[in-house]
């Protein structure tokens, strides 16, 4: 077996226990971070930079920490705040930690190096419904500052850990695992390539949580780093020993092996309820309209149809029609539309008369012109009326009660939301909605799929005459087809009456659907454990040159403890192994991430490489120190902002980025894509701030997703754009245009390109000029004295100077004759050009 | 307030007054360019034989021994051990022997100067007779990142301007409505951005990255009136440097301010650029392109030719992207469709200049970042390695002697042995050929004189007329 001739890499030795270095006479120092970065200034003479001005440090914390502007409010109160500059940005920071947007911000960051996407890449690049979970996780993470070694072991064994877990903590854990179950897919059917997965999988947590590239052992043991292949397929066989969900493919395009974000035990008690629900809607709801369909179908006679044509009106009996009925049986007028939908408010007038030895008895529409939407079934005069709704949903009772149609008092209707519907105008006056609705009259509208009845059970037995006159209410269209029937079986009364319980059963139902949170069982795309065993070298990479099995086991060079046997994956070892405080490379890896993040350079300049080919720290003992710090505070990311944040050399003012190396400040930088189409939306108004969930993606039946088709739909939203859907085979023009990550490879750090195409973005994108056009229509709502001021404060956090006004009114003088005569218009394009101008200046892009 | 109402023309001379930034709108209103601006022709040191660049760059390696390097004694020697202290096995388990492996791919001499070139670029084959092939380049590295970033930049680790920013630089560009640099890819490949970024150069020669596609400059035409426009630029212009003064010169704030002014010019000209309707049927075949199409390298050359017609000093195209290259470590055979992509649109692509007359004044390199090992660890291994010992390049067209083949690597193709041909002497050929001293063609940075090709290069005077 060939050796290999271990070096010494510096982020292997143990962390080292650092005194901050005292240099004399620094009076410069804030804090310990301060005094490592003067000592190495004053070895190479060089002053730190002066502290920054207020106003551009509130803009940098702001953006630092949650990705968008501070508010004027807020600048204000910042730079008019009489407390010592420490104390008074200190309070800025705590206040940005607890805002909401600080996890949106810093979640991308993480999402950036776990190389996040909601689709699972290569040929078909099939959607992840349940990716959104594990995001916003990442989110609700940061901002509850969950501990990084906690972070660290729910991402890669959270399933594991759910098991003594409860409730949302359960899902959350679940959740968590999501980070592992995003591992890229490979090839035309995925299951024959998930060594290629695995390989992604270890490549990222290498990188991600040891800042190693473990992957290059695949094929090799690794050139330049103190990792062999054993090492590498010791790792292989936890992942292998695990169940990663599967997201469909070309061959198989539906999803399997996502996890239950609930415990066995809900489960079945879901189930239960599951059952329980469609018993009560079979006897509330389906069995009685199959009831009153049966017996109407089979006891109907029809005594009159036809066409009521547009603008017409009919008399359908000018001789009344004649039938013999039982008690308990039915008379129904129903209107359907003709050909064509709409317009088809039709004014019905329906008159039943009885004659017998006990006097003259005679019911009628008209008498339901003042009490219709008392009850639904309306009992009037012992006789019942049935407003229903017998299309495809049907039969059903309308049982939504509209009191004034269109704000229209005297309008009153029954439908089952909107249309169909059975209505009256009781007023003494005509109303005028949608056409003129006569005064004192009943009208029904069908819907587009469902015709709409009018039915009349009989508390009597004899002869009935019948009188029917229709009339079109809305001259437009091909009218309606109507029809009058008699349903003759006494049993139908009770038919109705079953059905009417609708409404009450509807309550039932809904009662019992409140009775569980959750109506299904969530899923999540996360992890759970496979068939645990060890797995053998592939040599050279070769999948079917098989080698010697290798244990389970953490990298040699950290220690190589066993992982895993043969009832568990490894995993949960694994994650303990790599956040044990012994490990060197976590919290050095961590938190020069984090400084990484805060200051545009990392004091490792490769922040995803401690390894030989990695740079090596500029301050390797304040690299140290932080990593010390950082376990011995509860592995806490706030306290490592507050920390930087709250130093001297963080607060210096800005770097041109072209400085030397040892030098450690915050460098003048361009806003992230991220940042910029946030800041656009909100100085607009439009930007939503609410959290995103899942996507709009098709329904999975639909889906037929492969390579030559791939999944390729963009979904408009006006929410932050960690929300937005990260498709992995296609990056957004936007967010390639301003070095957005790359969700194929796990992201460090985001490069800052500066080119031509990103000028004609400002110049010429529509969404740009839309939102430019926004802010200006608000510029434009307060007085023409302030605008100038409020742009300033509202885009660059600073007041409008005199220089300002005077390149204002020099472009405003000259544009104005160009545009428009009219001074009002005048006023409008000269400020949504100069939206357009100062959104698009380096003032509002950069960062100082 | 001066009641005085300037005219829109007065308005932009006052905004621009004094400042190099917007030469475009200047030029609009007749105003002669300052000699501030950063892309205004320079004389080059001696007289230039070319005068622009196509740079074709084969990303991932192609194996020399399979393409332009004939070895005969590998077919005759195959399976045979050889010792060497090779970077790709040394401490590799596995490769602890290796063997020498047969090319799969047959040779013939090709042309009237009969340079012998393999079956896989049949196209090419035909036109030796203007090439002046390298048998005898060499690199630093091999791994793809560096030789990568070498072959761009002349640095194998750290981040130094590109080749075609140096050019930029050193010569300014014609068409002031493009870009002076443009590289084409499919994708980013190795060492990403880097290998046509700027660096410490100034943000106007940054290469603009285009992906081809029927509309790869995205917002290209104006919303607004012309009129209108100009007097926005000119304003946000205005603040833009005032915000520069304020941070003394911040080169990342400075290269914005320039792509305001490139993006204005190239509203005026780019659609027609890319719209390649107008070009014959004979034309579309010679590059092997069907009527419409984006895809495949044969888009990409005519767009190079366009983009030279057109002014542009240095087009780079890359074939495909940091995977699916010619990385065949699995098997040589991918070398197949990775030539059957390039050659013959590659082919098309000089006689096409030849046709034009554009020949004399655009030189044509073709490269990879190494060569791939003759050997592997099993003789009928069906991959190679990555060989950054020896590889192949060439150049035609401007100033290069056609039908000539300069140096030579051993009788396996493992070392040069006659002319070798360092990355550093590569880069200073092609300065040389733009009529560049790559020693004098330098920038001041951070202290100290920087250039292209560090303290290295020879000018390789055997392969110029």
């Amino acid at each position: 077996m060939q050796t290999f001739a271990e070096k010494k890499l510096w982020s292997l030795e143990p962390i080292n226990e650092i005194i901050p270095p005292k240099s004399s006479g620094d009076n410069w120092s804030l804090n310990p971070i301060d005094q490592f970065v003067i000592s190495k200034l004053s070895i190479e003479s060089l002053p730190p930079s002066p502290r920054a001005k207020r106003r551009s440090l509130i803009r940098r914390a702001s953006y630092d920490l949650t990705g968008l502007p501070p508010n004027p409010e807020t600048v204000a109160e910042f730079i008019n705040d009489p407390s010592n500059n420490v104390t008074a940005f200190a309070k800025v920071i705590e206040k940005l930690l607890e805002s909401v947007a600080y996890g949106e911000k810093w979640g991308r960051h993480w999402l950036d190096v776990v190389r996040y996407a909601d689709t699972a890449g290569e040929n078909s690049d099939h959607p992840v419904e349940d990716a959104w979970r594990y995001r916003n996780w990442v989110i609700e993470a940061f901002n509850s500052d969950k501990p990084y070694d906690q972070f660290v072991c729910e991402q890669l064994a959270g399933d594991i850990l759910a098991k003594e877990k409860k409730g949302k903590e359960f899902a959350d854990n679940i959740t968590a695992t999501g980070y592992l179950a995003i591992a890229r897919r490979f090839g035309h059917d995925i299951d024959k390539r998930m060594y290629l997965t695995y390989e992604d999988a270890i490549d990222n947590l290498g990188k991600t949580f040891l800042g190693l590239s473990i992957s290059c052992a695949r094929c090799h043991d690794h050139k330049h780093d103190p990792i062999t292949m054993q090492d590498y397929y010791a790792l292989y066989g936890v992942l292998a020993s695990s169940r990663l969900p599967f997201p469909g493919c070309e061959p198989k395009q539906q999803p399997r092996d996502l996890v239950p974000l609930v415990t066995a035990q809900v489960i079945k008690e879901n189930e239960a309820w599951e059952k329980e629900l469609k018993k009560l809607e079979s006897d509330l709801i389906t069995r009685p309209k199959e009831k009153l369909k049966k017996i109407a179908a089979e006891n109907h006679r029809v005594l009159s149809r036809g066409h009521l044509p547009v603008g017409k009106s009919i008399d359908v009996t000018p001789d009344p029609i004649k039938i013999d009925i039982r008690k308990g049986e039915a008379i129904q007028i129903s209107i359907a539309p003709n050909a064509n939908y709409g317009a088809d408010t039709t004014l019905i007038k329906l008159k039943i008369k009885h004659e017998s030895d006990s006097g003259k008895l005679q019911w009628s529409t008209e008498d339901l012109l003042d009490n219709l939407i008392d009850a639904n079934p309306l009992k009037s005069k012992d006789a019942i009326w049935c407003f229903l709704d017998i299309g495809s949903e049907g039969p059903r009772f309308l049982n939504k009660k509209t009191e004034a149609i269109d704000g229209q008092s005297t309008l009153k209707k029954w439908s089952p939301g909107d249309l169909p519907s059975v209505a009256v105008n009781m007023g003494k006056e005509s109303v005028k909605v949608w056409t003129e609705i006569p005064p004192r009259s009943f009208f029904v509208h069908p819907g587009k799929e469902s015709p709409v009845a009018v039915t009349w059970i009989s508390p009597v037995s004899g002869k009935i005459n019948i009188e029917l006159k229709m009339s079109d209410g809305h001259a437009f269209g091909d009218g309606v087809i109507w029809r009058l029937e008699h349903f003759a079986n006494q049993e139908i009364q009770s038919a109705y009456e079953k059905l009417a319980i609708d409404k009450l059963g509807l309550a039932k139902i809904e009662e019992h659907k409140n009775k569980r949170s959750l109506r299904k069982t969530a899923y999540a795309y996360a992890m759970a454990e496979g068939i645990p065993k060890d797995y053998p070298i592939h040599n050279r990479g070769d999948n079917k040159d098989l080698g010697v099995i290798v244990k389970r086991r953490f990298l040699s060079t950290l220690g190589g403890e066993a992982l895993g046997n043969d009832l568990s994956s490894g995993r949960l070892d694994l994650a303990n192994l790599i956040v044990d405080p012994k490990n060197p490379l976590t919290a050095r890896v961590m938190v020069n991430r984090i400084w990484a993040w805060h200051f545009g350079q990392g004091i490792v300049e490769t922040p995803n490489d401690f390894g030989t080919h990695g740079s090596a720290p500029t301050h390797p003992e304040l690299l140290d120190y932080l990593a010390s710090e950082f376990i011995q505070n509860s592995w806490s990311i706030k306290h490592m902002h507050r920390m930087i944040m709250s130093s001297a050399t963080y607060q210096q003012s800005a770097n041109s980025g072209q400085s030397p190396k040892k030098y450690a400040g915050f460098e003048r930088r361009r806003l992230s894509a991220e940042e910029l189409r946030d800041t656009i939306l909100y100085v607009s108004g439009i930007l939503d701030k609410l959290p995103g969930q899942g996507h709009p993606f098709p329904p999975r039946n639909k889906w037929n997703f492969t390579q030559h088709n791939p999944f390729a739909d963009e979904y408009a939203s006006s929410k932050r754009s960690i929300y937005l859907m990260r498709k992995r085979n296609q990056i957004s023009t936007f967010f390639s245009l301003f070095d957005g990550p790359d969700p194929n490879a796990s992201t460090a750090s985001r490069s800052q390109t500066t080119v031509p195409s990103q000028a004609l973005y400002f110049m010429n994108d529509p969404f740009f000029h839309d939102c430019a056009e926004q802010f200006a229509s608000d510029i434009l709502s307060i007085g023409p004295d302030q605008r100038l001021e409020r742009a300033c404060q509202q885009l660059f956090s600073r007041s409008a100077t005199q220089t300002d006004h005077e390149d204002f009114e020099a472009f405003a003088d000259v544009l104005a004759p160009i545009v428009s005569n009219d001074s009002e218009e005048q006023d409008t394009e000269i400020w949504r050009s100069y939206a357009r101008i100062l959104m698009s200046s380096n003032e509002f892009l950069y960062l100082d | 307030m001066i009641a005085q109402r300037p005219d829109r023309r007065s308005f932009l001379r006052s905004f621009v007054a004094g400042s190099s930034m917007m030469p475009a709108l200047l030029r609009n209103l007749d105003a002669v360019p300052k000699s501030g601006d950063p892309l205004s022709i320079k004389n080059s040191h001696f007289p230039a034989k070319a005068k622009n660049v196509i740079f074709l760059f084969m990303t991932g390696g192609v194996s020399h021994v399979d393409t332009f390097d004939p070895k005969p004694k590998l077919k005759t020697d195959v399976g045979k051990e050889i010792k060497l202290d090779h970077p790709e096995i040394e401490n590799r388990p596995g490769y602890e022997k290796i063997y020498l492996k047969a090319p799969q791919w047959e040779f013939s001499a090709h042309g009237q100067c009969g340079t012998e070139v393999s079956t896989l670029f049949p196209h090419v084959a035909q036109c030796v007779d203007d090439i002046a092939l390298i048998r005898s380049m060499h690199t630093d590295h091999s791994n793809h990142y560096n030789a990568t970033l070498g072959m761009h930049t002349g640095s194998f680790a750290f981040a130094r301007p590109s080749l075609g920013s140096w050019v930029s630089y050193g010569l300014g560009t014609e068409n002031r409505n493009l870009p002076s640099f443009i590289t084409i890819a499919p994708k980013q490949t190795y060492a990403g951005t880097q290998v046509y970024a700027s660096d410490f150069l100034p943000g106007a020669h940054q290469g603009t990255f285009l992906r081809p596609s029927k509309d790869p400059f995205k917002n290209i035409s104006s919303i607004l009136p012309q009129s209108r426009q100009e007097l926005e630029l000119a304003a946000l212009q205005r603040l833009n440097e005032r915000h520069l003064i304020a941070r003394s010169g911040d080169a990342e704030a400075e290269a914005r301010i320039k792509s305001f002014e490139t993006a204005f010019g190239m509203q005026m000209e780019v659609p027609e650029l890319f719209d390649f309707s107008k070009e014959t049927n004979a034309t579309h075949d010679l590059y092997g392109l069907k009527r419409g199409s984006t895809e495949g390298f044969a888009w990409q050359c005519l767009a190079a030719r366009r983009l030279v017609e057109r002014g542009v000093r240095f087009v780079e195209l890359i074939d495909t992207g940091s995977s699916g290259n010619w990385d065949s470590h699995g098997n040589m055979m991918d070398h197949e469709k990775l030539a059957r992509n390039v050659d013959q649109s590659i082919a098309g692509l000089l006689k096409d200049l030849k046709s034009r007359g554009m020949f004399e004044d655009t030189l044509l390199v073709w490269t990879t970042e190494f060569g791939r090992t003759p050997f592997n660890n099993k003789a009928d291994a069906p991959g190679r390695e990555h060989h950054n010992w020896a590889f192949s390049s060439w150049m035609a067209g401007a100033g290069v002697r056609p039908g000539i083949v300069y140096g030579s690597t051993d009788k396996y193709g493992v070392r040069p042995i006659k002319n070798p041909v360092h990355v550093h002497d590569f880069h200073a050929t092609i300065l040389h050929l733009l009529g560049l001293d790559h020693e004098k063609l330098t920038y001041r940075h951070d202290g100290r004189d920087y250039r292209l090709t560090d303290v290295y290069g020879n000018v390789v005077q055997g392969i110029m007329t």
